[in-house]
């Protein structure tokens, strides 16, 4: 009896030691990717892999090479071209911490359908990562810039949109996880933002990018990539980027400026914008109602105006709305007339709150949309004036 | 588990002890004493093996020195002092003085006039077999023999050097009694009397040990104790057959409830103090001749985590260093296998910024996690085990090369990486936090059986493993009381003093399971579990 329980026991064991282990990969086994960009030439996808240099990036310091290294490989899928990546690369290539994935603009022309579904299917990938559209040069190239702050160049890329999003209305991040919803969901298209290398490209790989104040290439994020389904169909330019985070709300915290009535302008600081669309009948037809309300600090005042008054602030408050409204109005016009692509998401406000007119919508929605009237309300608010009232420097006074 | 508890009574359950046969080396053990003293002292002599420490010494008292006495006793064991002063000086001289033989008469017999008229000693007692004359002997007494009667006299004179009462070193406190049991049985019951005056305190004394006879003394508040508990653990150690006990930790393995198990289910505290409050708790305690440990049952999980310094502190210091206890427990156990299986198989948890520095430390590393914590883990048990065991001058000179080999030149030749260096480290300062030596060890062990889970099932691996562990626990009783109780099962007064400590006057009952006398403070009607109870209390 105790012999049987005995081998039992011991069998149970080697299973253990047996069966464990399988998926186990030590740290020093992986190539971690940060970024990857996929490129399409001659029907072929060239995808390139950003890899961490772990020993360059130690507190240690490395020897002074390069922080990351780019391996490149070219299939007829993007699953294809991943494990060729292997032919190259001597670990495996974890795409666990990705932090951005870079399209071609091309590529994202003919579609990014391929890209999105191999992007979800992947179990190690998670779907905080960024995806962007680089605009007028190769996904590759945007990946080939050493970057100064961060040491990872897909870092800098992440981090900087992260920040910017926060603290300027003309960006959008667009996480992996946001463009898949937008492409599965009804009622609402992706926009995804556009990167652009300025300077010289060719100089940006080497290390001496970082060696002086100014890089010779730097990567800059600009405008917003227009989707209509999987395919890219147009460019936001920043005005219209900010019109587009009005309508749906992604503004947390940006600038903004009002024009005086006597010439100069005053900056203000949004502190708290808020914008709610409504499903709504305009003269009997389906319709968006857009509610905006915002809060804004004066910032910097570069014009003759008495704050003291009350009536100049509100003055202000009127003019900055109405400034608002414009840029709102125009970016909706645009987006209409020469995108015709719900990237606002107003089939989706429909359908959630009345359904049994989508129904109806449903059908022909790109030409619906094309005409859907958007009335806007603004209102808005200028609380704080900051540590001074009036212009420090008062130019009817001199 | 059933399975080995059905082995475990067949090893260990003892038969009840039968003295005839199993003492059959000792054959003369029995036998009754002989009426020659020439006979009895050379009885003695051959059956101790002419020992050098016996000293036998022949007299002749009485008026005319008719009487041969022979007096026997162990050197070092027996008070010589006493020995000069109130027996060998009143029975040479002083007794000269009294005409001894004109008293003699058939009433009374010459150890009945000794033991009425000379000798001044407490504590005397008649003696007809060597069994009990042996005892005695070994144990200190004089033992008085006299030519042509077949009975002897055990003077009491025990007497040997013991260590003062000293400051408890396994279980430190800051704010508490500086007082510790010692190796002396009287001297520890007196310590626990001391502080618990009630007539209610009662002890059983036992000997356990056919070679040792150590004593063994059950310690137990009548009323407050559940006297089926007291019977129990009577029972069990009545039921223990061996020649020797060494040390409480002996009765521990043969009284505890599970043999298969980490877990001690039997509490040991030097601490009088831990006992008293024990005690008071409904608690029994083991004492034993010859260790300062003492033992506690019925003991439970969350006692070991407990430390009598939470009752010396005010509640909430007391409350946040017990969770501070528990957790210190868990990293004890978990990290270094919560490491292993992040960094072999779930990369992606880790937040980028620290995946990239620990990939950047294990680069160059030669061995998986696995290998490298294993190596590091054994290292230190055997930097701990050597520091315990070697003597205390060499262990600076130890400690040095410990802490430079692990610390600095492991990681500086790139062996290891100085992560694992941070997660060893950890664990091991988290591994002696817990005031009680033996769950540490149990975490020690535990830390093993995790990392080989971790190492091959990663994280579901642990979590396969924390089951099992719950499991196992709640399985566990000392002494038929659940062992992880107050949790499981759950009783909402008892949490008061678990996992939290409430204030002293916030504490009405006493700890649930352990005594259905649960009352502490306040009228006793407040609580209807009592009325049986004090019923019962008052038969007694």
């Amino acid at each position: 009896m105790n012999r049987i329980i005995l081998q039992v026991i011991g069998i149970l064991f080697i299973c253990i030691l047996l069966a464990g282990c399988w998926d186990k990969r030590e740290l020093n086994e992986l190539a971690i990717a940060t970024g990857i960009s996929i490129d399409k030439r001659d029907d072929k996808f060239h995808v390139a892999a950003q890899v961490v240099i772990p020993t360059e990036l130690s507190m240690k310091g490395g020897t002074g090479s390069s922080p990351v290294t780019l391996y490149e490989a070219s299939g007829e899928s993007i699953n294809e071209a991943i494990r060729k990546l292997t032919k190259v690369s001597p670990r495996f290539i974890y795409l666990g911490h990705l932090r951005v994935v870079v399209i071609s603009e091309d590529l994202a022309k003919e579609g990014i359908g391929a890209t999105v579904d191999f992007l979800s299917r992947g179990w190690e990938l998670r779907s905080d990562f960024y995806l962007i559209v680089s605009k007028e040069s190769d996904a590759k190239e945007i990946l080939n810039v050493q970057t100064a702050l961060e040491k990872i160049p897909a870092n800098e890329l992440f981090n900087i949109l992260h920040t910017s999003e926060a603290h300027n209305a003309s960006t959008v991040a667009v996480t992996f996880f946001k463009m898949k919803t937008n492409l599965e969901r009804e009622g609402k298209q992706g926009v995804l933002t556009g990167v652009h290398i300025l300077g010289d490209p060719s100089m940006g790989s080497s290390k001496g990018n970082v060696e002086t104040i100014v890089p010779e290439a730097k990567i800059q994020f600009e405008e917003l990539a227009v989707f209509k389904g999987d395919k890219l169909v147009g460019w936001l330019n920043e005005k219209e980027s900010r019109g587009y985070n009005g309508v749906t709300n992604q503004v947390k915290n940006s600038i903004g400026l009002i024009t005086c009535p006597d010439g100069g302008n005053i900056s203000v600081g949004i502190k708290k914008f808020d914008s709610k669309m409504k499903s709504k009948k305009i003269s009997n037809n389906p319709g968006i109602e857009l509610k905006v309300d915002i809060v804004a600090n004066l910032g910097e005042v570069n014009c003759d105006i008495d704050l003291t008054k009350l009536a100049n602030v509100k003055m202000l408050e009127k003019e900055f709305g109405k400034m608002v409204k414009e840029d709102i109005q125009k970016t909706i016009e645009v987006v209409q007339q020469k995108y015709r692509t719900d990237i606002f998401g107003f089939g989706a406000t429909i359908s959630k709150q009345t359904p049994e007119e989508w129904k109806k919508l449903k059908e022909n929605w790109d030409e619906v949309f094309v005409e859907l009237p958007v009335n806007i309300k603004i209102n808005t608010q200028i609380s704080h004036f900051g540590s001074v009232l009036n212009p420090v420097v008062s130019k009817t006074s001199e | 588990m059933s399975l080995f508890k059905k082995n475990r009574k067949i090893t260990i359950q003892p038969s009840p002890p039968k003295a005839a046969e199993n003492n059959n080396d000792n054959v003369t053990s029995s036998n009754s004493l002989k009426t020659s003293l020439g006979e009895n002292l050379q009885h003695i002599k051959m059956t101790l093996g002419k020992s050098s420490d016996i000293v036998i010494r022949e007299i002749n008292i009485g008026y005319e020195g008719k009487i041969r006495v022979g007096i026997i006793y162990t050197a070092g064991l027996s008070n010589s002092e006493n020995l000069q002063d109130f027996i060998m000086e009143t029975l040479m001289i002083e007794i000269k003085q009294t005409d001894i033989d004109s008293k003699l008469t058939a009433d009374s017999p010459i150890l009945t006039l000794l033991k009425d008229y000379a000798i001044t000693v407490g504590e005397i007692k008649d003696v007809d077999n060597f069994e009990q004359l042996f005892t005695s002997l070994l144990s200190g007494d004089v033992i008085v023999l006299i030519e042509g009667l077949s009975r002897g006299l055990i003077i009491g004179n025990k007497h040997w050097v013991s260590r003062a009462v000293t400051e408890p070193t396994a279980q430190t406190v800051i704010r508490g009694p500086r007082e510790g049991f010692s190796e002396n049985l009287s001297v520890n019951t007196a310590l626990v009397r001391r502080i618990i005056k009630d007539e209610n305190l009662w002890m059983i004394s036992k000997e356990v040990g056919r070679r040792t006879k150590t004593n063994v003394a059950i310690m137990y508040i009548n009323g407050v104790a559940e006297q089926n508990i007291v019977d129990e653990v009577y029972k069990r150690i009545d039921r223990i057959d061996i020649d020797g006990i060494l040390e409480s930790a002996n009765i521990e393995e043969f009284i505890q409830d599970s043999q298969f198990t980490l877990f001690p289910t039997v509490y040991n505290t030097e601490r009088p103090d831990t006992v008293a409050a024990g005690l008071l708790e409904g608690r029994i305690a083991i004492l034993v001749d010859g260790t300062p440990f003492v033992l506690l049952v019925p003991a439970l999980f969350i006692q070991f985590f407990q430390s009598s310094e939470d009752y010396y502190q005010r509640a909430i210091m007391a409350s946040l260093i017990r969770i501070l206890r528990f957790g210190a427990f868990g990293i004890s156990i978990l990290v270094p296998a919560l490491y292993i299986a992040l960094i072999t198989f779930h990369h992606e948890i880790i937040p980028p910024a620290l995946l990239i520095s620990l990939a950047a430390q294990r680069e160059g590393v030669p061995f998986p996690a696995f290998v490298e914590a294993i190596i590091m883990e054994v290292t230190f048990e055997i930097l701990r085990e050597a520091g315990l065991r070697m003597p205390r001058a060499i262990g600076s000179a130890m400690s040095i090369v410990g802490a430079f080999v692990i610390g600095t030149a492991a990681v500086e030749a790139g062996i290891i990486s100085a992560s694992m260096v941070i997660v060893v480290s950890i664990t091991a300062i988290s591994s002696f936090v817990s005031p009680t030596y033996d769950v540490a060890i149990a975490g020690r062990i535990l830390r093993f059986i995790f990392m080989g889970l971790a190492a091959s099932f990663g994280s579901y691996g642990i979590l396969i493993g924390l089951i099992a562990l719950v499991l196992h626990l709640c399985s566990l009783s000392s002494f038929s009381v659940p062992y992880m109780s107050p949790m499981a099962p759950f009783n909402a007064a008892g949490q008061k003093d678990s996992i939290i400590r409430f204030p002293i006057w916030r504490l009405l009952t006493r700890p649930p399971y352990i005594s259905k006398n649960s009352t502490r403070q306040g009228p006793t009607k407040v609580n209807f579990k009592s009325n049986t109870h004090s019923k019962r209390s008052s038969n007694e």
